[in-house]
């Protein structure tokens, strides 16, 4: 059959034209303004690279890093808890224990929750005097153990990256069910046939053919981390505190475009450069990623 | 019947497009990051009304850290509203707007008579008023009048005797300050409230001057008297949050809290009951006179092009007279920036607004201050984080020193020649 090329065209048109608005043209327009000073109203100011060398070597470069860093960690902690967690509960789920289905809406019901709610919430959860959690320390005999989780700044990130997790497993956890359901059955059948135990079967049957789909997941963690704002955001603020030490690229961006406290002079262009920069780290490192795995399976 | 039913179509249709044009007609469109003043304004317009103008007032209230982009974004995209809260003057947000002219100056459209030159200040460049000053905050220590009087303490006269004060508390089982320490904000204002008493207004006029700097030992020791004020906190307070603040202060949990005049709002209404007092920040010794910071909030700016002018005009006019005043502070119990207006009989307000008028820090380093215009500001960028670090004992009170100094002198002129 002969491809008839404008009447794919006009497919492709409507998904074409709302993709350039909506992504295309901001994303152009956000690196074009990188490169102004620019409050939001009057005129922009050309300033060249001036935003980038500020963010990377200058006055902001500890901000941008410490930000930055904080995403890889957040990254790292999230692919391998959620990741793995979400296996060993999809696993426990796969064996079709009496009132599974009961478990899986369990564990996917935090994904329901608007962000904003699950802020609020865990915002109480983890109030110092009249949390739930320091409450439950206490009657239990542990009181020594009570925190202000978010107001320590060794304990305030990790707490929030805990939340992320209670936010986000049951998707983690759909993902891996799914995967494990559609491994053939008669390999495991055959496995166990030719002698093999229950953790033989997972060690060399379930986690090989699970693999790939760990890998998309990771994938798209990796993505995910480096947009993440809005859990910091409900349970920080913009100050991302205690002093930055829950700070990510998203509230790093926040708080320089569109200003954070009083007074203080905004700066469109510098978010718009910070932007830019987590651009160009995802991107790459995104596409490399895609290589490698797709050259492994080859 | 079908006719009938056409008929039945046009006359609903254009009644409601009636209805509609008339009510954009009049309608004042108010953006704000004061959700607390939504009844001051349901009664402006109740009051307008009354007089003739039939003014609808669409009052939109923001989250106050989203507020200035979002004000910014629609005056530059042609979507802003009528009158918008500005923040005062020194400070690079408003200064940006009036220099990009989207607010239309007030000079000869609204009589200033009851305002004084220092408040108009706050609102004028380049010789012109770009707005209507409404609210006088004053921040300094609210206390509980009962928990003082029950372990008859007084209201300390040196920075010694609030040390002492807060000693008793502690030992008898009762909390001396609850502090919002998650809200950064807060932190800089207790600075900032402090400073205008311990270092005093002289010390701040040098260093604006640029004839002391952050370096100086007065502002070393001032860190150092805050981190040594923290083990009268309560415990995980870097973990609490100003609405915890106003629950425990309204329910007697604390002694004491730094905060703005603007809190009495909500304690009273959290507990009609609660008795409040305050008092400025004692200096060092009895020989000081102590301060307040004392700012005018912001003003009420009007639209240039605004869709509505006329009517948003007969609005500012309003608000420029002593009547506001009174509709303001009996509800927000604020301090209105017009003269003239009958505030409530309350003794903490009387005593307040006379504090305001008689112990104003001439000079300051917060909000009004020219070291929050640029950034990093002496606002978020360098005590924001720098108190919470210090309080969190990741940074000494001499770092923090270090850290204002570096930060201001980036950008700061008269400091740029001390490192």
């Amino acid at each position: 059959m002969k491809i008839k090329w404008f009447d794919l065209l006009l497919f492709i048109l409507p998904a074409f034209f709302l993709y350039t608005i909506f992504v295309v043209y901001p994303f152009i327009s956000s690196i074009y303004l990188s490169l102004f000073n620019w409050v939001g109203v009057g005129a922009k100011k050309y300033v060249g690279l001036k935003n980038f060398f500020d963010v990377l070597f200058g006055s902001f470069k500890g901000e941008f890093f410490n930000a930055f860093w904080h995403n890889i960690y957040f990254f790292i902690l999230v692919s391998i808890i959620e990741v793995s967690l979400g296996f060993i509960i999809a696993l426990g789920l796969a064996t079709q224990i009496k009132g599974y289905h009961i478990f899986r809406s369990i564990v996917y019901l935090p994904n329901v929750i608007s962000m904003v709610l699950v802020g609020f919430i865990w915002g109480l959860i983890l109030n110092p005097q009249i949390g739930l959690v320091n409450q439950f320390l206490k009657v239990i005999g542990l009181g020594s153990f009570t925190r202000p989780w978010l107001g320590d700044p060794s304990l305030a990130f990790n707490t929030i990256i805990a939340v992320n997790i209670w936010r986000h497993l049951g998707f983690y956890v759909l993902v891996m069910l799914a995967a494990i359901i559609n491994i053939q059955p008669d390999f495991i059948e055959a496995a166990y046939i030719d002698g093999a135990s229950n953790w033989d079967i997972v060690k060399n049957v379930i986690i090989p053919l699970t693999i790939p789909t760990a890998q998309t997941l990771i994938l798209l963690l990796f993505i995910w981390s480096f947009s993440v704002f809005e859990l910091v955001y409900a349970l920080e603020g913009v100050q991302a505190g205690p002093f930055r030490s829950t700070d990510v690229l998203g509230t790093l961006f926040y708080r320089t475009a569109f200003g954070g406290l009083g007074s203080a002079r905004m700066d469109l262009g510098l978010g718009a450069a910070i932007v830019t920069l987590m651009f160009i780290v995802i991107l790459p490192i995104s596409f490399i990623y895609v290589r490698l795995v797709e050259r492994r399976r080859i | 019947m079908k006719k009938f039913l056409s008929i039945l179509l046009v006359f609903v249709f254009s009644s409601l497009f009636l209805t509609i044009s008339s009510g954009t007609e009049n309608k004042v469109e108010i953006w704000s990051w004061r959700s607390q003043d939504a009844e001051v304004w349901a009664r402006v317009e109740k009051e307008l009304n009354k007089r003739g103008i039939p003014v609808k007032i669409d009052f939109r209230p923001f989250v106050a850290t989203e507020y200035d982009a979002k004000v910014m974004l629609a005056l530059q995209g042609g979507t802003g509203p009528d009158i918008f809260y500005a923040r005062r003057l020194p400070g690079g947000r408003t200064q940006a707007i009036i220099d990009a002219g989207f607010i239309e100056p007030l000079d000869g459209k609204i009589k200033f008579t009851y305002f004084t030159s220092t408040t108009l200040k706050s609102i004028r460049s380049g010789g012109k008023t770009y707005g209507v000053p409404f609210a006088l905050q004053v921040v300094g220590i609210f206390y509980n009048k009962d928990i003082y009087d029950k372990f008859g303490l007084k209201e300390p006269q040196t920075w010694d005797e609030l040390i002492n004060n807060c000693e008793i508390l502690k030992k008898n089982g009762i909390t001396p300050f609850f502090i919002p320490g998650k809200e950064a904000w807060t932190l800089v204002m207790q600075h900032a409230m402090c400073g205008v008493s311990i270092l005093g207004p002289e010390w701040i006029r040098d260093l604006i001057n640029g004839r002391t700097n952050f370096l100086d030992p007065k502002f070393v020791d001032l860190n150092r008297r805050l981190n040594d004020l923290k083990k009268y906190y309560q415990d995980g307070f870097l973990g609490n949050a100003v609405t915890d603040q106003d629950a425990a202060f309204a329910f007697g949990q604390a002694a004491m809290v730094f905060s703005g005049i603007w809190g009495l709002q909500t304690w009273r209404q959290l507990n009609p009951k609660v008795n409040v007092g305050y008092f400025m920040v004692p200096p060092l010794t009895k020989d000081n006179k102590p301060y307040a910071y004392v700012y005018m909030d912001g003003a009420f700016a009007l639209v240039k092009g605004a869709k509505n002018r006329d009517m948003a005009l007969k609005v500012l006019e309003f608000t420029a007279t002593p009547d506001f005043g009174t509709i303001f502070s009996n509800i927000t119990y604020n301090i209105p920036a017009v003269l003239g207006a009958k505030v409530p009989s309350d003794p903490l307000l009387l005593e307040v607004l006379e504090v305001s008028k008689k112990h104003a820090s001439p000079y300051v380093y917060w909000v009004g201050s020219v070291f929050v215009t640029q950034k990093p500001s002496l606002y978020d960028d360098i005590l924001a984080p720098g108190m919470q670090a210090m309080y969190a004992g990741k940074i000494t009170p001499e770092e923090l020193a270090k850290m204002a100094q570096d930060g201001i002198s980036q950008w700061y002129k008269p400091l740029m020649k001390k490192k």
